[in-house]
């Protein structure tokens, strides 16, 4: 470095353009920025617990901070609608029922310290949520603690899992994939492309639909990985243009998808394909990014979100609505939205399962009652059939056998501790309510993965 | 051939935004001498501020301009309330710099408490599709490309034609040196936050035109594409941080159309790698020691 002009007098600085010692800098800037990538990795939010004497508490592992929060945030309504219904019935052996969030942020690398802390601190019963961003590095530890949970994960990893705590009554991603070909072909489409956000979910659908696709004679265009929250996407956007899809098959966060179609919208006169997506998009952000960008029309029409099916007239349904109005934690405009999102209502169903496990096990230690989950949701002569969390009581204070039949109708787990269930189509209303298009049986999704 | 001109049109676009976030991040950190992470959360603060003056009805420009002046005014607020005492006090220089990653930390909280964790969607701002010679591009686009050419232009023009701007490199050089030659360096310092939190406000504005939707995490993704543009073009350089960030978006765009969408990010910081690996101290820099080296002897 030669000497520079304000070292060697009062003269002002000719040269244009550089200000100060470069070598200095660069290396203060490199620590600062190494600095700044340990903050932003280490970052998380913690979350409130949920502790009281009497008190059983459910883990509700998921991500409450982050790109992904409001996902947690709904998982976490299943649980506190749940709770409501327990309560009400008179709680659990004695005690009420609690939701503990413990916030993963979506992030293994955070999940792992957050779930290692809350078992070591907040006394878990159950766990429920464990999806699919943090699910291979939480599901060890909860099942090593010995905790029953309900995962909303979908990866296929798990389909044949040995994990003896582990129980998921929603279908994996592979099976989630296939739906959207087998709604492509239901609504006879003959060309997709698939454009989706790079994670860990999508990553495991990806296979299924391009499978589903395949075996269901529909021409996959183009199939594209996307980065989430990009400035911007528009030579991805034009390739996919180029191949001109009938439909395109999607799954990805608001900001991405509204990001990634007004760019298709700019580039292709105005113009864009109908979309097929995930039931987890049935979320106000993600409606109302899309009608900002896309418009209401399109959004009301043209969008339909697949995936696992509750029924809406069922007595589970209407119970697991009555915890969700009745319970202060929810607010009244969170109910119609996450009320159309099977997975969250799956996990409603899974904590009135283990609840009633306790009562028929007499116990709230996990190993113990963990095994009575199947005797309270498998079908049998002269089992009584109940589809609220009051009824399986008083049937059990009875004596009774029961069969708890929930939001999504029978639960049948096989020998991984799975149950599959239905599929269905949903809509947009124009007030961002889901509307429901068409149900189709787990039979079709299987037929397209063979 | 087409779709070549047609991607590096695209990344022209993507990277306009970038530059003119990084421009202003690297003035700021060369005349200051503040590696400023706070930046990003201010960048952030900017996209919810015209979130807000666009739902009281405001044009977006319109909104873009008054934020960009509201942010120079907090900018400079932030310099004197917070660093300023921090480095009078014998704060050394990494201890300013993880002041400003605490100070964007708590002010990415304070958005979320107030604003919530959801995404906030600007809509469709991006007007007409224009193409020519090749490029596609759409007015919102050609708007963001000429305010950075129109700041850049303006900037250098401050910086090698005026006084103000002599005093402001020599304040970089020697801020001890400067104070004693007559140079009222508290004055240019507060310049200098003033002219680099405009540029901040404005690019938080133009990124979340350009990317629609957002959340509080904005700032703090485009930071560190900021921070490459500046460490690619040569550190305080603002031409080099314009085209750095040139650089990085038409990078990325090339990798997404050529490679994998999934892996554009890896594309544009090989290349960030491989220009520092030939040229350690940035496209520009280097050039311009040379050039002192060469008056020097």
């Amino acid at each position: 470095m030669g000497e520079s002009p304000a070292t060697r007098g009062c003269a002002m600085p000719r040269r244009p353009g550089a200000y100060g010692s470069i070598t200095s800098k660069a290396v203060k800037l490199s620590l600062a920025t190494l600095s700044l990538v340990v903050v932003v990795l280490a970052g998380s939010v913690g979350a409130s617990a949920n502790r009281a004497a009497g008190t059983l508490n459910v883990a509700v592992i998921a991500p409450f901070s982050g790109p992904a929060a409001n996902l947690g945030k709904f998982i976490s309504l299943s649980c506190y609608a749940a709770a409501e219904e327990v309560n009400k019935a008179g709680g659990v052996l004695g005690n009420q029922l609690g939701c503990t969030p413990v916030d993963d942020t979506g992030d293994p690398a955070d999940a792992v310290p957050a779930v290692t802390r809350a078992l070591a601190t907040s006394n878990i019963t159950m766990a429920t949520g464990l999806e699919t961003n943090t699910a291979a590095v939480t599901i060890p530890l909860i099942n090593n603690a010995r905790v029953p949970f309900f995962t909303a994960n979908g990866l296929p990893a798990f389909d044949n899992t040995t994990d003896a705590y582990f129980w998921r009554i929603s279908p994996s991603d592979a099976q989630n994939g296939a739906a959207y070909a087998v709604w492509a072909k239901l609504k006879k489409y003959k060309s997709a492309a698939i454009v989706v956000q790079a994670n860990a979910g999508n990553d495991t659908a990806e296979p299924g639909i391009v499978r589903a696709l395949k075996k269901l004679g529909i021409k996959m265009t183009i199939k594209l990985d996307i980065p989430g929250d990009a400035a911007s996407y528009a030579s991805v956007v034009a390739q996919v243009i180029k191949t001109k899809p009938q439909v395109v098959i999607t799954a990805d966060d608001p900001q991405t998808a509204a990001t990634f179609f007004s760019q298709y919208k700019q580039l292709n006169n105005g113009n864009v394909p109908p979309l097929i997506t995930a039931t987890d998009s049935l979320t106000p952000d993600f409606f109302n990014a899309l009608v900002k960008v896309l418009g209401a029309q399109f959004v009301t029409k043209d969008i339909s979100l697949v995936g696992y099916h509750v029924n809406p007239s069922s007595a589970a349904f209407a119970a697991y609505k009555d915890g969700l109005t009745s319970s202060s934690h929810v607010s009244a405009s969170d109910v119609p939205v996450v009320t159309g999102i099977g997975v969250i209502a799956a996990l409603y169903d899974g904590d009135i399962a283990m609840a009633l496990a306790m009562n028929a096990a007499h116990s709230t230690s996990g190993p113990v009652w963990n095994k009575f989950i199947v005797t309270v949701t498998a079908p049998g002569k002269n089992k009584v059939v109940v589809h609220t969390y009051a009824d399986g009581l008083a049937a059990l204070n009875a004596k009774k056998q029961i069969d708890y039949v929930g939001t999504g109708g029978q639960i049948l787990f096989n020998k991984y501790h799975n149950s599959a269930g239905n599929f269905s189509a949903t809509g947009f209303n124009t007030d961002g309510s889901p509307r429901l298009l068409s149900i189709f049986g787990g039979g079709l999704i299987a037929n397209a993965l063979k | 051939m087409g779709v070549v001109v047609q991607t590096i049109g695209f990344g022209i676009a993507a990277g306009a935004v970038i530059s003119l976030g990084a421009v202003g991040f690297t003035v700021q950190f060369g005349i200051s001498n503040v590696l400023n992470i706070t930046y990003g959360a201010f960048m952030t603060l900017s996209a919810y501020l015209g979130y807000a003056l666009l739902n009281r009805g405001l044009d977006v420009w319109l909104a873009l301009l008054l934020v960009a002046v509201a942010m120079a005014l907090i900018s400079v607020l932030f310099n004197r309330v917070f660093l300023g005492p921090l480095q009078r006090r014998g704060a050394g220089f990494v201890s300013v710099v993880i002041g400003t990653v605490a100070a964007g930390i708590i002010l990415q909280g304070v958005i979320v408490i107030l604003v919530g964790p959801g995404a906030i969607t600007y809509g469709a701002q991006f007007g007409t599709t224009v193409s020519a010679l090749g490029f596609t591009f759409t007015v919102a686009q050609l708007i963001i490309i000429g305010m950075t050419l129109a700041l850049m232009l303006g900037l250098h023009l401050l910086l090698t034609r005026t006084r103000i701007g002599r005093a402001m490199r020599a304040t970089s050089t020697n801020r001890t040196v400067a104070r004693a030659c007559g140079i009222r360096t508290e004055r240019i310092i507060d310049l200098t936050w003033l002219l680099t939190g405009f540029l901040c406000g404005a690019a938080g504005v133009a990124l979340a035109v350009t990317t629609v939707t957002f959340d509080f995490s904005l700032g703090s993704i485009f930071l560190i594409y900021m921070i490459a543009a500046a460490v690619l073009g040569g550190i305080a350089q603002p031409y080099g941080a314009m085209i750095g960030g040139i650089v990085v978006g038409v990078a990325s765009q090339l990798g997404a159309a050529y490679w994998s969408p999934a892996y554009q990010d890896v594309v544009a910081f090989t290349i960030l790698i491989i220009v520092l690996l030939i040229r350690p101290r940035g496209l520009f820099a280097a050039a311009g020691v040379t050039r002192r080296n060469l008056s020097a002897t």
